[in-house]
């Protein structure tokens, strides 16, 4: 009876590992049904190209998931630091051009806005998605304000090759990607931050009990997503060229879709920055193959409304839970 | 005594506000003025009045402004062909929206405001299906016709103040006179008593959710008929200062306590900040920024910490 129990556990848990890359899988194979064109090398690098920024956002969002908080602020982070490092560059409203060096600028006003989620969140005791609900808001408002609502264009070639720059035939934004998924991927896997984040997302109050700094490390956890959103900001406005509010329109949608797609549970605990760019990769393949299939781009939000429904119900250990709020 | 001043602390508020607004711009002392901010800020109440229910059984509804939206795309598609029917039509359309992201939430046992946030991208798809992805134009003859109950005067009073006024009314005598209401509330207190007591919490939360879907399709309609057209996106904007006239009322985000005068005192609250902003010459793009700190600090103000173990 025990071995039985025991063993439907074990093949449930196989299943949730790897329940995601079976749906990736099966999503290639139907979408190349549907048009052979998606098999091109040239579609593969459209592919690695549109999922470069949801990976970089998804490594920030993955960490604070994890704890069993949420980040609602991505859209208001992308935007507020996408917009300064256009200002900050070479452009068509202020007479800045410091070049590359914007890029780190943004990225560190990233990381304070993450900070200040982390530090309200904790220190006023305010649920993370009504705290990065109104800080994400503020972002947006920063964004337009500092623009009075108009649009930045950039004139710096250089700055833009962050993005459009090509290394081995790969556009760089995919290899910045890359990157920020090893530097990720080594905070979870190799630092004390890491472990903390998984112990405070399995059970916080154990984790206090056993001298974990709850506190400190949960405003560190908002802090390194911030500077993945300050990079994905940097990011977004190398691609398009320009900076203004919109240009981070639908990014939450999409990163917490995929996050929670690549089977990174809500409750916390379960799931790490590889489910997430699995996840990621799910979602850019059926956009990429519902345009291929000529269906409305609007519909894509619905979508990926119903496949957050679906992944999240597929992947919540509702036994746990005794009241859903 | 301190309780006392807690509860009217909005209210006390608001009149400060008020009083420090007219004191900047003596103009604003007018009945007639009075009268029409109270009448622009209807279509805010209104959409927040429903989620009210939600968050006084701790939950949350993200999907609000997304309904509004779709709710005038369907009015501004339908009034044509249907009529008067195409009101109902857009209203039944925001609660089943509603119910939906209940059902989501109840049934598969996820978080409201995920199950909200998802279903808010499935209804704002829906309304660019419904508009055509474009903003539709209400004809004058038309809004004359079938609208006329939303904008224009009876008896001196703006219709929208009539409409926020009878729904005010219907939601109060709802929530505080009512077994419905008498539930709301005991879930936000302790939800798991409810249900030792035997009683159908999922039921109570599919109507509190339906509820705020009607209401903010209803919110929708209004504002499309002040505007004169529908559009995908006609309720942008709206989320974070209806759910921070809800907060700033003093309903709290943990539940259990709150009421619908409380929204509308809020409402206006938020409808006068943003004024004095204005006649600050803050620009409305920086009125957002104050906006999302005042929900943080309202939220911080009005939580019962007590409630919760460990804040996620």
């Amino acid at each position: 009876m025990q071995a039985k129990a025991a063993s439907t556990g074990w093949y449930m848990e196989q299943w949730r590992r790897w329940a995601p890359l079976a749906v990736l899988a099966a999503l290639c194979v139907l979408v190349s049904l549907f048009n052979p064109n998606f098999l091109t090398v040239g579609n593969f690098v459209r592919l690695l190209n549109s999922a470069a920024i949801p990976v970089v956002l998804c490594m920030g969002a993955t960490f604070i998931i994890l704890m069993g908080s949420i980040d609602l602020s991505v859209e208001g982070v992308v935007a507020m630091t996408a917009v300064v490092a256009s200002l900050l560059v070479a452009n068509d409203i202020t007479s800045y051009s410091i070049g590359l060096a914007a890029a780190p600028v943004a990225i560190l006003i990233g990381g304070a806005m993450g900070f200040l989620n982390g530090f309200v969140h904790v220190r006023l005791k305010t649920p993370s998605f009504m705290t990065t609900l109104g800080i994400g808001f503020a972002g947006l408002g920063i964004a337009t304000a500092v623009l009075g609502g108009l649009t930045v264009r950039i004139a710096d070639p250089v700055f833009r090759s962050l993005s459009l720059g090509r290394f081995l035939g790969i556009p760089m934004a995919v290899w910045i990607a890359l990157a920020a998924f090893l530097v990720a991927l080594t905070i979870q896997q190799r630092t004390r931050i890491g472990r903390w984040i998984y112990a405070i997302g399995t059970d916080e109050v154990t984790a206090r009990h056993a001298g974990i700094p709850v506190d400190r490390t949960r405003i560190l956890a908002f802090v390194l997503a911030g500077l993945f959103y300050g990079l994905g900001g940097v990011l977004a406005a190398a691609q398009f060229g320009q900076g203004h509010a919109l240009i981070s329109q639908g990014r939450l949608f999409t990163t917490i879709t995929a996050v929670v797609v690549g089977g990174t549970a809500l409750s916390g605990g379960v799931g790490s920055v590889v489910n997430s760019v699995i996840g990621v990769f799910i979602v850019v393949v059926l956009a990429n193959g519902m345009v291929l299939m000529g269906i409305e781009p609007y519909v894509q939000q619905g979508v990926q409304g119903l496949l957050i429904i679906a992944a999240v119900s597929l992947a919540l250990d509702r036994s746990s839970l005794a009241v859903v709020k | 005594m301190k309780a006392q001043i807690q509860t009217y602390l909005p209210v006390i508020f608001l009149a400060v506000l008020v009083l420090l607004v007219g004191a900047y711009d003596p103009t604003f002392f007018s009945i007639n003025n009075f009268l029409q901010v109270t009448a622009d800020t209807m279509t805010l109440f209104l959409m927040a009045a429903g989620v009210t229910f939600v968050i006084m059984i701790g939950g949350i509804d993200l999907s609000i402004q997304a309904v509004a939206s779709m709710a005038s795309c369907i009015l501004a598609a339908y009034l044509a062909r249907l009529g008067i029917l195409a009101i109902p039509l857009a209203v039944l359309g925001g609660a089943i929206a509603g119910l939906a992201g209940a059902i989501v939430s109840t049934k598969l046992r996820i978080p409201s405001f995920i199950a909200t946030l998802a279903v808010s991208g499935v209804v704002l798809s829906a309304g660019y299906w419904f508009s055509d992805t474009r903003s539709i134009n209400i004809p004058p003859d038309l809004s004359a016709r079938y609208l006329s109950w939303a904008v224009g005067e009876t008896l001196g009073i703006p219709h929208e103040l009539w409409v926020g006024f009878i729904v005010m009314i219907l939601l109060s005598i709802l929530l505080q006179l009512t077994p419905f209401g008498r539930l709301i509330r005991g879930i936000g207190a302790q939800e798991q008593a409810v249900i030792a007591s035997g009683i159908n919490v999922d039921r109570i939360k599919l109507a509190a959710y339906t509820l705020s879907g009607a209401l903010a399709a209803l919110a929708g309609v209004v504002m499309a008929a002040r505007l004169g057209s529908g559009s995908p996106t006609l309720a942008n904007e709206f989320l974070l200062p209806a759910i921070a006239s809800i907060i700033v009322g003093g309903t709290a985000i943990t539940g259990g306590v709150g009421s619908v005068w409380r929204t509308f005192v809020g409402a206006l609250i938020v409808q006068v900040v943003r004024i004095g902003m204005t006649f600050m010459g803050v620009s409305v793009f920086a009125q957002q920024i104050v906006f999302g700190f005042i929900l943080v600090a309202a939220v911080a103000v009005t939580m019962d910490r007590s409630k919760l173990l460990v804040v996620k």
